[in-house]
């Protein structure tokens, strides 16, 4: 029987890595993400879990250990948060280059400076060109449900592919929330065991990584890319059939909220969604015609969906909860790429980058509300009045009140 | 520690099955070819290499063509020690589970000395702390072979490569005396780490069973093993096993053991009745045709502090 359990995002994740009889999870500590490995390490000392832990020196070895766990044949995990996600770098693209399906969580953090706990997506978006598969959960109990998710179109033999399940620091990585954790059964029946074509294997030697011929490169890397289109079918597939077996019902790629006679949406992902679609029904109140529509997949990038999506509506406000500093429009990397999908398509709203909740701030109401104001004069102007905007600290916060009166003074005429 | 079955002589070795077979683009001479087929040789057919980017990565694989009839896989020049520890790992709990079926296979990685004594110390230093069944072999030829040449912590004092030519504001090319895994590793810091042993291409039944003894560990191994580089060192290829020996006669290069972790008791695999002029063996090598006598004077003091502090009880040439 599925069990209705409270818990974190973490510990939603390794109930999903329990489920999946995972054989290798390498650890090394850093906040928020942590305290998955601290999850893993008690279950397997009271044998709840047999699993071999591997205490990496770093994240650098995390991920190597893990990935050497998957060319063996077995199924490995890891995970990491800010800085320990930019520390493993270098063997992002070996990893999926290799098409080892391992799976890593990284809850958000802040880089350094200023040596923040508070989530920013910026640590899992800076290696978004690597060839893993990844997008955020909102909530432990979608975290749970990715997980598996994940796993599965991974490992699919089609696919291959390694994926992060991403999730924010702390507002998915340590509330304390309701979800549901399934049924041992349930799982055999949705993920098959990982049983790749090719492993190290003495009775059937294969060389794994070779050097190759310089016009063997590029196809190579082209296949990379071509396997993210099959992604997106498998995407849809599998998210249907996680429907039917656990009785769960996720859109593919982009959950809408409140969209059917709105001419105003925000897009954005994770878990500022949840705060987003309160204000929302105090903006619905004060007559903004405003809804939600939250991204479920980052890589590979939602697209189609979108254009299917965005053109309903007039204007888009990009929600960016990270830095790509020097950007296009000044937005981040989710306006930079939500600009990009729609460049060709007819009939595309006006597309308005914000940057919020930086340093783990939550994304208040009031900040909603001011950037539907902003997304408002867009409307009514019919072009953006407010280019790339960060809408980062509250009035009552002294700080941000100095910093904007400092900001007055500089440019009085604005 | 079970017993490792010893090769006693080379016709012995013709029995053994070669897995390190022809298929590879190293240059001719190239010490680290010869000490990897010593080594699978030895290793047996129950094995997987990984190999971390160097010379014997990219000489051996280039163009998709592969000299082994054993797994192998890459690894980055930075995380041998760490991806090995993930498929030793994964081979015992997948093994435990039932999962397959395989007897768990000899596990080594075939590390340059820029790959194992530089960046990837690391993953090594920490793979040998959590005692995974690896035996990680640290060929050694003395630089950063494939990149062209350039210094690493291996390069002997007084050598040139790219990084350290020689010229008049710096007459000695090579100013820093070399780094010693051995200690670094088998000293005491590695409670895991029982067996450790030099080797050296110039003595194959010797190098053979060391390898042999490290698989028999039930944790992790090391061998340091000296291969000699034609192309780095600048000498005739023909040349490569008469260098290898002149290094262990100069006491260039030392050939010892460290058994359960002793490190105070090494026993000398082969030692030298007394130990030849280093001179003999900087001339036979284009790398050091640049240096002084104060240099050669240099290379022999240090040379003579080795054999003296590793406990070689042995005739030294004077260090002036
Ligand atoms: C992170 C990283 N830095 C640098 C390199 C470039 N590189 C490729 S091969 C090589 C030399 C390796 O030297 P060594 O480990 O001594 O092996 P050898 O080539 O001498 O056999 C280097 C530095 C690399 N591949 N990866
Ligand atoms: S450069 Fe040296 S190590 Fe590399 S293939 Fe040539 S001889 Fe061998």
């Amino acid at each position: 029987m599925p069990i209705k359990k409270k818990g974190t995002g973490l510990t939603a994740v390794a109930d999903a890595w329990q489920l999946a009889d995972i054989d290798v999870s390498a650890s090394y500590p850093i906040r928020p993400y942590t305290a998955v490995m601290a999850e893993l390490a008690k279950r397997i000392a009271n044998g709840t879990m047999q699993c071999e832990m591997v205490h990496g020196e770093g994240e650098h070895a995390q991920f190597s250990i893990a990935h050497g766990a998957s060319m063996a044949g077995a199924r490995a995990t890891t995970g990491s948060s800010g800085v320990g996600v930019t520390y493993a770098f270098e063997t992002y693209s070996p990893i999926a280059g290799s098409r080892c399906p391992i799976q890593a969580l990284v809850g958000d953090r802040t880089l350094d400076p200023p040596g923040d706990f508070g989530s920013e997506h910026t640590d899992c978006l800076t290696l978004r060109d690597n060839g893993w598969i990844f997008g955020w959960a909102q909530d432990a109990q979608e975290s749970l449900d990715n997980s598996l998710m994940y796993f599965r179109i991974g490992e699919d033999p089609d696919i291959m592919l390694p994926q992060i399940v991403a999730m924010d620091g702390y507002f998915v990585t340590h509330i304390a929330q309701d979800y549901i954790m399934p049924d041992q059964d349930q799982v055999d029946k949705f993920l098959p065991k990982f049983n790749p074509k090719f492993r190290l294997d003495v009775k059937n030697p294969v060389i794994m990584g070779p050097q190759i011929e310089p016009e063997m490169g590029p196809p190579l890397e082209w296949d990379r890319h071509v396997v993210m289109t099959k992604v997106k079918e498998k995407i849809v597939e599998v998210t249907e059939e996680f429907g039917k077996v656990f009785g769960r019902k996720y859109a593919p790629f982009v959950e809408e909220y409140l969209t059917e006679d709105a001419d105003m949406v925000f897009v954005l992902q994770g878990a500022h969604a949840v705060t987003c679609r309160s204000a929302i029904k105090y903006l619905r109140e004060a007559g903004f015609k405003i809804g939600l529509c939250r991204l479920r997949w980052f890589r590979p990038f939602p697209d189609t969906a979108l254009a299917q999506i965005l053109t309903k509506f007039k204007v888009a406000g990009v929600i960016d909860t990270g830095t790509s500093y020097g950007a296009p429009c000044s937005g981040g990397v989710l306006s930079t790429e939500v600009k990009a999908a729609m460049s060709e398509v007819a009939g595309k709203p006006i597309i308005q980058s914000f940057t919020s909740g930086l340093g783990g701030e939550t994304i208040t109401h009031e900040e909603f509300f001011a950037m539907a104001e902003m997304m408002k004069q867009t409307l009514q102007a019919g072009k953006i009045i407010q280019g790339g905007t960060w809408v980062n600290f509250n009035d009552y916060h002294e700080g941000a009140s100095q910093i904007n009166a400092a900001k007055h003074e500089a440019a009085p005429s604005k | 520690m079970a017993v490792a079955e010893l090769v006693k002589s080379i016709a012995h070795t013709t029995d053994l099955r070669d897995t390190y077979v022809p298929g590879h683009r190293t240059c001719a001479g190239c010490g680290p070819a010869l000490a990897y087929r010593l080594v699978a040789k030895a290793a047996g057919e129950n094995t997987i290499f990984i190999g971390p980017t160097g010379c014997m990565y990219v000489a051996n694989t280039s163009y998709a063509c592969g000299p082994w009839a054993v797994p192998w896989t890459h690894a980055q020049i930075t995380n041998g020690g760490a991806v090995a520890s993930g498929i030793a790992e994964a081979f015992r709990m997948m093994i435990k589970k039932g999962k397959i079926q395989d007897k768990f296979p000899n596990v080594i990685v075939m590390a340059g000395d820029g790959g194992c004594s530089d960046i990837g110390l690391q993953a090594m230093s920490a793979m040998f702390y959590r005692g995974h069944k690896v035996l990680c072999v640290m060929y050694d030829n003395e630089s950063y072979a494939n990149t062209g040449i350039q210094v690493s912590p291996s390069t002997p004092y007084g050598a040139t490569t790219m990084f350290t030519p020689a010229g008049p504001a710096i007459p000695e090319a090579k100013k820093h005396q070399m780094k010693d895994p051995m200690p670094i590793f088998l000293a005491g810091g590695h409670p895991y780490l029982k067996y450790g042993a030099t080797a050296s291409i110039g003595y194959p039944i010797d190098l053979m069973n060391k390898i042999r003894r490290g698989l028999a560990e039930d944790g992790p191994a090391f061998v340091h093993l000296h291969s000699p580089c034609p192309k780095g060192w600048s000498f005739p290829p023909e040349r490569t096993i008469e260098i290898a020996k002149l290094a262990v006669e100069t006491g260039m290069w030392n050939l010892y053991e460290v058994e359960n972790g002793d490190w105070a008791h090494k026993k000398f695999s082969v030692m030298p009745k007394k130990l030849k002029p280093v001179d003999e063996y900087l001339q036979t090598q284009a790398r050091f045709c640049h240096l002084q006598p104060e240099h050669v004077a240099k290379i022999q003091n240090f040379v003579n502090n080795r054999a003296k502090a590793l406990g070689m009880e042995v005739p030294l040439p004077p260090a002036q």
